[in-house]
């Protein structure tokens, strides 16, 4: 059985450097488009759900999570600054929705991710639980 | 314009994954898989889930100008990879983190990222951060 036959991906917008370099008229320019873009997706029934993240947060590890960092949120090349969950039909198209993410021109990368329906480890099903997205 | 309603209230977990199952016995690796299991029922019944997928292994890194360099990953860059996410309808960073120290595996070395959802996109944070300054010094 495919594991991978849910019509599901996980855009994961990397990278918070790339917008300190720009000027404010830029800054906005890049915002209208990012906002301008997820809203044509939507308008094409590809949104699931889709979210900037602050830059706040933390990160939990070692046994029973005793280790509590800041992340390297603020300044890193690797940060996720948001989200996207997209229905498409293929790897290939979730590509070509992502070239479009109007920050790659100035350094930002996008990382996308398939979403399965079944545990890697067990190929067992997992759950999948989906948010409530209320499109205005 | 029409305003799209993101899910701007919660939490996002981001769940890395270092793969250290990779060579246990079946037996182990059914116990942990259960153990997973469990814990993601528990979740969900608790009422603190608002979604939460596992991600597949493969993937790719899309950048540079219009996409151009389209990069398997992400294990080809790092070891450690976002295995799946959770969004938590909690309503305190404190009350995310601990949800996310009970994530099964924490104790072989994986790690959860816990990331409040914003309804502020960073580079309006960060223009409003620069008019801020524009007028300090100007004043």
């Amino acid at each position: 059985m495919n594991a991978q036959n849910k019509n599901e991906y996980l855009f994961l917008f990397r990278g918070n450097e790339w917008s300190k370099h720009l000027s404010p008229e830029e800054m906005q320019k890049v915002a209208s488009q990012w906002m301008a873009w997820f809203e044509r997706l939507s308008e094409e029934g590809k949104v699931i759900g889709g979210s900037p993240l602050d830059g706040e947060g933390k990160v939990v590890s070692g046994k029973n999570g005793r280790t509590i960092s800041d992340g390297p949120f603020a300044e890193s090349k690797e940060a996720v600054g948001g989200y996207f969950l997209l229905r498409v039909n293929s790897m290939d198209e979730a590509v070509a929705i992502a070239r479009q993410c109007p920050g790659l021109p100035y350094g930002a990368k996008v990382e996308v991710r398939h979403i399965v329906d079944q545990c890697p480890l067990s190929g067992e099903p997992v759950p999948n639980i989906h948010i409530e997205t209320a499109l205005a | 314009m029409n305003a799209i309603e993101m899910s701007n209230d919660g939490y996002l977990l981001l769940l890395h994954s270092n793969e250290w199952w990779k060579d246990l016995e079946r037996q182990e690796l059914e116990k942990y898989v259960a153990q997973s299991s469990a814990w993601l029922e528990q979740l969900m019944a608790s009422g603190k889930v608002k979604g939460g997928q596992a991600l597949a292994r493969s993937g790719v890194i899309v950048s540079g100008k219009s996409g151009r360099n389209v990069t398997d990953g992400p294990f080809a860059e790092s070891k450690e990879v976002v295995g799946g996410y959770l969004l938590l309808n909690v309503e305190t960073l404190d009350e995310a983190i601990a949800i996310a120290k009970t994530t099964p595996g924490l104790e072989h070395g994986r790690s959860i990222e816990v990331r409040p959802l914003t309804n502020v996109c960073p580079s309006e944070a960060r223009l409003e951060e620069l008019k801020r300054e524009e007028q300090l010094a100007t004043a």
